[in-house]
């Protein structure tokens, strides 16, 4: 089954290639203004033995899994906090969704006056990005739980605290960990977005600036396509860490897979 | 004020450590770090020729017989670098002059030029259109697309003053901004009518797709204009003078070698550009500065000035700091 999947998933890249290079060989796309597909694979493939591209390809995930944890560490506490206390989010609501849509990117002049240095601005931003989707879902995993366990629990005497620990926490964790899976690939887009506009002493969007100023357009995709790579592989390591972890709840919740 | 403090302690660690590292070899070199206040600079730097000397020094080792350490850190370009220097974010940075005179008349900040750069010299920036193109001459391009790198920018200066030259308006254009490594692009797509670029985008585009030239822009008013320096912060210059003036004695020596020899800048390239080697070896490149001359960047003032681009008379001379003796 999972062996098919992966089968047909490589199917449908290898097409879009296939597509491509034609497109190129034929004359149908400029090659000036996009490279062959082979040429920007060749350029991926030796990038990945490529010293300076690795130093800025671990640059980038450093300033991820930074942003990400960091976000993960204030959004989980808010979320289970607001999730617990209706009155308090129905007072902030309004807050939290002017805040949200900001994008995070358009903050980057600002942060930059404000933040010690280069990286703890991209980590900043990276962070008001990557919070958002952990909160949100955490507050609604606090809303989903389970009435009927909440009140016997209560019937039972049990307090608030442990009603929160016993049922409302392990009921909302599957929501929480969706929520870092869908911070995690934003997280990525705005680190790499953030090297991109601003810079910085190395990361993949450095290495893609670099390779502008070169006239290396193939370069600038190969890195793009790394970009790409690095997403794909966090997505599958969490969707197999929500499945190991919470297989129950997909069970429960019906879901396929 | 938790900040100060806490870049304060960053410093005093990296010293420290930097000392510790740097003990075998302060006792060899007598110099040691000269009583530097501070021995690790950010640098911002553009990965294009213009930079050269900085990898030159760093490669002969004369930041390292000042007691410095560089760090050099990438910058979008010259708009995105200036707050990064006044946050703090870097010490000196690549600056090119209109951006930081502009700045410095929006008061963006109080810009100090540590020493000149980059200067252009024929060809450096051409304005070039497709082979196929019905455009012959500057005056063929009225009311055509012209991509420039940025608005408000040397690109809208240079491309004025061609036009001028040639009995247009410079309203008689639309500018396309577009950032040089997309402009072949929009050329190639026909998005754009003409491209104004620099190197090694002018030998990429007429090798590829075997564009054609119509224009040097930097004849005339900008002959020999002056294009970059390096710049930083009156606060960071007061706040680090030794430092400064180490930096400044370090370039110097490394903008006469790449003044001098070709083949010194073209070694240095590939180790921070992705500039093939065997385009390194064709591009024009401008000229390498070793005085900061008063005179020369007040030209670029008073041009600014000229067209509009400066609301009055600035005087350069205080932005430019004095070579240490």
């Amino acid at each position: 089954m999972i062996v098919s999947k992966v089968v047909r998933g490589a199917v449908g890249v290898a097409v879009l290639l296939v597509v491509a290079e034609i497109a190129g060989r034929t004359g149908l796309m400029d090659t000036q203004i996009m490279p062959l597909a082979s040429t920007v694979l060749a350029g991926a493939a030796g990038l990945a033995v490529d010293s300076e591209f690795l130093h800025d390809a671990s640059a980038t995930v450093e300033v991820w899994a930074e942003g990400l944890l960091v976000a993960t560490l204030l959004a989980v506490p808010a979320g289970v906090l607001l999730g617990s206390l209706p009155k308090v989010e129905i007072g902030l609501r309004p807050l939290i969704e002017f805040l949200r849509p900001i994008p995070s990117i358009a903050l980057i002049p600002l942060v930059t006056l404000i933040a010690a240095g280069d990286g703890a601005m991209k980590v900043t931003i990276v962070v008001y990005a990557a919070c958002w989707p952990v909160l949100v879902n955490t507050m609604y995993g606090l809303h989903d739980v389970d009435p009927v366990a909440r009140d016997t629990m209560r019937a039972f005497g049990f307090g608030r605290l442990a009603v929160l620990l016993r049922v409302a926490l392990p009921s909302a964790a599957p929501f929480v960990l969706t929520g870092v899976r869908l911070a995690a690939s934003v997280a990525l887009v705005v680190a790499i977005s953030a090297e991109l506009l601003s810079g910085g002493a190395g990361g993949i969007g450095v290495y893609i600036i670099k390779a502008g100023s070169g006239y290396r357009i193939d370069l600038m995709l190969a890195a793009t396509v790394w970009a790409g790579l690095i997403g794909l592989v966090v997505n599958a390591l969490l969707v197999r860490a929500e499945r190991g972890l919470f297989r129950w709840h997909a069970a429960r919740a019906g879901v396929a897979q | 004020m938790r900040l100060t403090g806490h870049r304060t302690v960053i410093g005093v660690i990296a010293a420290l450590t930097l000392t510790a590292c740097g003990g075998a070899d302060t006792n060899t070199t007598a110099t040691g770090n000269n009583g530097l206040e501070k021995t690790t600079l950010k640098v911002g730097i553009l990965p294009i020729a213009d930079v050269a000397a900085l990898f030159i020094a760093q490669e002969r080792g004369f930041f390292k017989a000042e007691g410095l350490t560089i760090k050099p850190e990438v910058v979008q370009s010259t708009t995105v670098a200036i707050p990064q220097l006044v946050s703090g974010a870097t010490d000196i940075t690549i600056g090119n002059y209109f951006t930081v005179i502009s700045a410095q008349e929006a008061k963006a900040g109080n810009f100090r030029i540590l020493a000149d750069t980059y200067q252009a010299k024929p060809d450096t920036f051409d304005i070039v259109v497709k082979k196929d193109s019905p455009i012959q001459s500057v005056k063929d391009l009225k009311g055509k697309k012209v991509t420039i790198a940025s608005l408000n920018s040397i690109g809208e200066l240079a491309v004025a003053s061609t036009l001028r030259a040639n009995g247009l308006s410079p309203k008689d254009v639309h500018y396309v901004p577009v950032p040089f490594p997309q402009a072949p692009g929009k050329l190639a797509s026909g998005q754009a009518d003409a491209a104004w670029l620099n190197e090694p985008f002018l030998t990429g585009v007429q090798k590829d797709m075997g564009a054609r030239k119509i224009a040097d822009t930097m004849t005339g008013a900008m002959a020999d204009f002056p294009i970059a320096g390096w710049t930083t912060t009156e606060p960071i210059l007061s706040k680090y003078p030794k430092a400064m003036a180490a930096f400044q004695r370090a370039i110097v020596k490394a903008q006469q070698i790449a003044g001098s020899d070709r083949k010194a800048v073209e070694k240095v390239l590939p180790n921070y550009t992705q500039i093939k080697p065997e385009a390194a070896s064709i591009i024009t490149l401008g000229a390498y500065p070793s005085t900061l001359n008063p005179t020369r960047i007040q030209r670029v003032a008073d041009l600014m000035l000229e067209y509009g681009y400066l609301k009055a008379k600035m005087d350069v001379t205080p932005l430019l700091v004095p070579m240490p003796q």
